[in-house]
């Protein structure tokens, strides 16, 4: 049945930043139509798929594939999906369903540091933003009230605020305590800033510590992109799910005109609309502008200067796992609790990456299980070291910031995925900026180590580098169209109706988890497609 | 009416209302760290705020809608102004709660429970009308009149009604019990009015007091029998087990839920521990409920257990009607309630098992409960339980509960998909009560008739001598 | 029908155990059954099904094994190897020989009878990880009552699971139980 699918505004993707832009679109009154390429999901299908998985500590196991949006699978083989050019691997996770990729995440909310904005006049390295951290201030704010953010302003003065955490931090684990308390002194060690419920908050309960929030936190007591795709329909918005847009179709003006999905058997459907927002994840986002070619735009939509894609970004971790001294037992509340930021900022920016000292809480028993069945460790002993691991193992990692190359980006690959639409390609290397970011963090390892009074020293290998799936900068903004993509309000130079929104937008990394600044980005974007009434501030104060 | 002279009350405590003036004056209202002054301390006991401060409304402004069998019934605005009880004397006050009748004359209905209040003592009246004059600011909220369906409107009925069951003799202690059995019987009977949701009541809606306490229902929910009764009621039940439930609502063999649950928020977890004590001691001595003999009490049922075996490693059906009980309590209540039912270990998520909740009979309150949630208000950790209405369809819920109790409760207690249904749209009764709307009309249709019959022949008699 | 708690259940003594072991085929002889902290929790109904519970108390170093787990383990290995229950026989007989050491088994294996070496490991994933392997893949059998859940419950829940009401995480752990 052919029926005339049309709206104001069109969002291509219903992960949190498209959700919350389409949310606050339908509340400004305009009409909203949401495609999502992968399926609708519950939440407790997912607790279920979790506890059911025989590989569980593959935290991607819970979640449906769906062939037709398919999305990148490593364990246990690599469906290929994100095809690798390297020279160094990046391989990217994320999910395609209503919701995205933030069902899967740890809530952590970072804001950045206002350095984080200006890295270019300040150190000579990466660039500006076109705006600056105190214009995007409210936006945090505003951003931090609609997920319900739990922390203390107090505790970071390095990310200032105008006004209180809606929530204060989250109870704090008592392994953190004690890693806080054994390095006072030397360095402080703050609660994290999250998502998270430290009350009843927006109708949803607050944390009960089942240490689950990777994979999927059992009663939504922590924000994601499922609870934003709610309150978009809620709102208003329709919402269309297994819908996989392909194509982004202009005019002779060069305004978007249609964006054309398939659905699962491959029927297409064209949806107008007004305005357009691209918000599929920064590697789905460049994928869909570089598949959009016309004769006008031979390289994809919103790519005259060839920058779509490029200056891919994300946050590489190294790590160090040890021993410490005394029980911490890690594993009961919350998975990231705390970390060291005083190192996340300073002068050596010129010369190599900030980055941030992560402790996890994250539960030893499994690794420590499948580690001790490696080693063929049977009998009463196994008992007595899964107890000393699940009690005395903890680790710090770091979390670097890798600098806007435009050779790093997300390509189009010769190769298909099930649909017939090219597979992205990742370009990417980790350079000597965060190497050396890398290399200084080892110092304070062992320092950190020192004061657990830490024993079986087990580092990350000097050349690996995992990922963190905060996929920055492959759509930037910018003012100069020959080095970015869209400008400060998300609008792409070549096309007035066509939004992007998410962390592909984001200039530089920085050394905070991305989704907060993209969210604070996106509702900022908002005001330049739809400016609010006067006196709209209710809007303002949370869905 | 009763023959207390009002006045003669008042020049008696006029010295008192001076002094309790003073003092509610001075501790002020809503200093949450300060202890509240005696009227208000009445009032918290008497629970005003249930019904007459609505939902996001001013404090005491009415406006909520109370749904009784007969229509809904709506609280007045009963604070210091014009629209609510700004004229109002100390005698006007006190007729309306220990009498059911308003200055203008007009009578209540017993949704306001002045059947209770009557036993409300001189001294709690006067200090509760000093500091709904003083305390409470004014609100000129005009909250809609009550319109009830014909007879229930007329309210002059009352006056019979209230002739045949208000008792408006204010309690009287027995000196042969102690002081703090007093001091329970004085709450139980009067503030805190327990047997106007937990006393049965009779064809014309009055409480059965030969039967107090013994089991009654508001709307659809079960308020159960809370006699000495050691199976059915709280007769095993200890003294601190029963402080605690009116404190936190929440003991490992029974937690508060629905009105109960907004009963511990509002009221009872703000009383004193002497005040907590005073009542378990009284409600223990309540006479044990009469009836059936269950074979076992309602806190006995279930013990721990899971299917892990049957679910675990087993792909969940693609079409969410046809999972299991087993597989829908993995997925939505195990988290808290855990894998074998037995809660969290510091009881904050409790015990399935050996739990009134899954144990009784009737089963509208736990599926309620699926569907609701329970929540508190105001306190920060306000969501003691998620509803799941929104998440799981009728079919899941009644398949959902009925693998609940099988498991952890009474195995003979069922959920149908219709009761759900209708508990969920709001249409449910209570079980296991008669449908008094019905039973009303045809008691007063019935006795309509009589009258009619009567008179016929009289005037036959009258007409036949004639 | 009520089934087992999610706790490895507590077990008899050992005199009564150990007429039942006689009766198994001798495999268990003075040596293995000082490793075998205790008897098994039923007598197994069959020589196969109890040497597989002998092996799997070697391993599991755990005093008594949940017997409906035993059933379940042993059902998925062997459909997953109709060899399972001579390989467990002959790795029986060889500890017995060489009076190995459950640590020391898997190495002695890997040197001297690598066609043997998969299935302690097996055993070992089964009890620890609930996991088994199959034609189509791995299964879990058990999660909760997968024993590295159980070995350290006291202290720890299994991820998804709540640890207690808000903030109950932030006390000194060993301070008051966690499996309630």
């Amino acid at each position: 049945m052919a029926e005339e699918l049309s709206a104001d505004f069109v969002v291509v993707g219903s992960g949190i930043c498209g959700a919350l832009v389409a949310m606050v679109l339908a509340q400004r009154g305009a009409s909203v139509i949401m495609l999502e390429a992968g399926p609708r999901v519950e939440r407790a299908q997912l607790v279920a798929n979790f506890r059911n998985s025989p590989r569980r500590s593959d935290w991607m196991s819970p979640y449906p594939f769906s062939p037709w949006a398919p999305h990148p699978v490593y364990r246990p083989e690599d469906n290929e999906h994100l095809v690798q050019a390297g020279p160094y691997p990046y391989p990217a996770e994320y999910i395609r369903m209503v919701g995205g990729s933030t069902w899967h995440w740890a809530a952590l909310a970072w804001r950045n540091v206002p350095n984080d904005m200006r890295m270019h006049s300040l150190y000579g390295v990466g660039v500006d933003w076109p705006f600056d951290y105190d214009e995007l201030d409210p936006y945090y704010q505003w951003a931090e009230e609609l997920m319900g953010v739990a922390g203390d302003g107090d505790e970071h003065p390095e990310s200032p605020r105008s006004q209180p955490y809606p929530m204060e931090p989250v109870a704090e684990p008592w392994a953190m305590r004690r890693i806080r308390e054994r390095l006072a002194g030397t360095y402080r060690v703050a609660s994290n800033p999250v998502a998270r419920n430290s009350r009843t908050f927006d109708r949803r309960p607050a944390c009960c510590g089942s240490n689950n929030c990777q994979p999927i936190c059992p009663v939504d007591a922590q924000y994601h992109g499922g609870i934003a795709a709610a309150a978009a329909e809620a709102a208003g918005v329709r919402l269309i799910s297994s819908a996989v847009v392909y194509k982004l179709e202009h005019d002779s003006q060069d305004r978007i005109v249609a964006a054309h999905y398939y659905d699962p058997e491959r029927n297409s459907y064209r949806v107008t609309g007004g305005t357009f927002v691209v918000a599929a994840n920064g590697i789905e986002t460049p994928r869909l502008l570089l598949m959009s070619t016309s004769d006008r735009f031979p390289s994809g939509i919103a790519n005259r200067t060839d920058m779509v894609g490029r200056h891919l970004m994300d946050h590489p971790s190294t790590s160090l796992t040890f021993d410490a001294d005394e029980d911490l037992w890690l594993g009961r509340g919350p998975q990231s609790p705390s970390s060291i930021s005083a190192l996340r900022d300073g002068p050596f920016r010129e010369d190599y990456s900030g980055y941030r000292l992560d402790f996890t809480n994250i539960s030893r028993v499994d690794s420590t299980t499948q580690r001790l069945l490696l080693e063929g460790v049977y009998g009463p002993e196994f008992e007595r070291r899964l107890r000393h691991s699940a009690a005395r193992e903890m680790s710090v990692k770091t979390v670097l910031e890798v600098l806007p190359r435009p050779e790093n980006r997300i390509a189009l690959s010769s190769r298909k995925d099930a649909l017939g639409l090219p597979r992205p390609q990742a370009h990417y290397d980790i350079d000597t900026y965060t190497r050396r970011g890398a290399e200084n963090a080892l110092w304070h390892f062992r320092r950190i180590a020192e004061l657990m009074g830490g024993s079986n020293l087990r580092f990350s290998d000097e050349n690996a580098f995992a990922n963190n799936q905060h996929i920055c900068g492959t759509t930037s903004m910018g003012e100069d169209p020959n080095i970015s993509v869209c400008d400060g309000w998300g609008r792409t130079h070549d096309h007035d109706n066509l939004f992007l929104v998410g962390t592909g937008v984001l200039p530089t990394a920085g050394t905070a988890n991305s989704t907060l600044t993209a969210v604070a980005v996106a509702l900022r974007s908002v005001d330049a497609m739809l400016p609010a009434e006067q006196g709209s501030a209710a809007e303002q104060r949370g869905s | 009416m009763s023959g207390r002279s009002v006045r003669r009350v008042l020049a008696t405590l006029s010295g008192a209302l001076l002094l309790l003036g003073t003092v509610a004056a001075a501790q002020g209202q809503g200093q949450d760290d300060a202890r509240p002054g005696p009227g208000e301390y009445a009032a918290i006991l008497g629970d005003c705020v249930a019904c007459h401060t609505a939902p996001g409304g001013e404090p005491f402004a009415g406006g909520l809608k109370l749904a009784t069998p007969l229509g809904d019934i709506v609280a007045t605005n009963i604070t210091p102004s014009e629209a609510g009880i700004g004229n109002y004397t100390l005698e006007q006050f006190d007729a309306a709660v220990r009498r059911g009748v308003r200055a203008d004359g007009k009578r209540l209905y017993p949704a306001m429970p002045y059947t209770a209040y009557a036993k409300v003592s001189d001294e709690d009246i006067a200090a509760m009308y000093e500091w709904f004059m003083n305390e409470v600011p004014p609100s000129d909220y005009q909250p809609p009149a009550t319109e009830l369906p014909f007879p229930f409107s007329v309210r002059l009925s009352l006056a019979v009604w209230n002739f045949m069951f208000l008792d408006d003799e204010p309690f009287t202690p027995d000196p042969s019990q102690t002081e703090q059995w007093n001091r329970g019987a004085y709450l139980t009977q009067g503030l805190t009015h327990c047997g106007t949701c937990h006393t049965p009541r009779n064809l014309l809606m009055a409480e059965q007091q030969s039967r107090f306490l013994a089991g009654g229902a508001v709307g659809p929910w079960e308020a159960p029998d809370i006699t000495s009764n050691p199976r059915t009621g709280i007769g095993e039940w200890s003294i601190e087990e029963l402080v605690e439930y009116m404190k936190t609502g929440n003991t490992p063999r029974s937690q508060a839920a629905g009105p109960m649950a907004e009963v511990v928020d509002h009221s009872l977890r703000y009383a004193t521990e002497a005040d907590l004590e005073a009542i378990a001691v009284y409600l223990q001595t309540v006479p044990a409920s009469a009836g059936v003999q269950h074979e076992r009490a309602v806190h006995e049922w279930g013990e721990a257990g899971n299917n892990l075996a049957a679910i675990r490693g087993e792909r969940l059906p693609g079409d969410p009607r046809d999972w299991t009980g087993a597989q829908l309590y993995d997925a939505y209540c195990a988290a808290c309630h855990r894998a074998s039912g037995q809660g969290t270990a510091d009881g904050v998520m409790p015990a399935l098992f050996n739990n009134t909740a899954t144990g009784r009979e009737y089963t509208n309150n736990l599926a309620l409960v699926i569907l609701n949630g329970i929540h508190w208000v105001g306190e920060g950790h306000d969501m003691h339980m998620p509803g799941f209405a929104h998440e799981l369809t009728d079919l899941q819920i009644a398949t959902l509960s009925n693998h609940v109790l099988e498991m952890y409760g009474n195995p003979d207690a069922r959920v149908t998909i219709e009761q759900v249904a209708a508990l969920r749209g709001g249409t449910a009764q209570a079980q296991g009560q008669p449908n008094l709307l019905r039973l009303t009309r045809l008691g007063i249709a019935a006795g309509f008739v009589l009258v009619l019959a009567v008179v016929w022949l009289m005037l036959r008699r009258k007409l036949i001598r004639t | 029908m009520r089934l087992s708690p999610d706790k490895a259940a507590a077990e008899p003594s050992t005199t009564a155990g150990l007429s039942r072991r006689v009766v198994l085929a001798g495999l268990v002889t003075a040596y293995t059954a000082s490793l075998i902290p205790w008897a098994l929790a039923e007598s197994a109904p069959d020589v196969d099904r109890g040497n597989f519970l002998i092996l799997s108390a070697l391993i599991a170093g755990r005093e008594g094994l949940d017997n409906e787990l035993a059933i379940r383990y042993y059902d998925a290995l062997l459909e997953n190897d109709e060899g399972f229950p001579a390989a467990v026989s002959a790795i029986l007989t060889l500890v017995n020989q060489h009076r190995i050491d459950p640590l020391k088994l898997q190495a002695f294996l890997d040197e001297s009878r690598p066609e043997l070496a998969a299935v302690p490991r097996r055993i070992a994933t089964a009890w620890f990880l609930g996991v088994v392997e199959s034609v189509d893949g791995a299964r879990v059998l058990a999660y909760e009552e997968a024993l590295n859940a159980q070995l350290v419950s006291d202290v720890l829940m299994p991820p998804s699971y709540c640890y207690g009401g808000y903030g109950s995480w932030a006390q000194e752990p060993g301070k008051g139980s966690v499996d309630g």
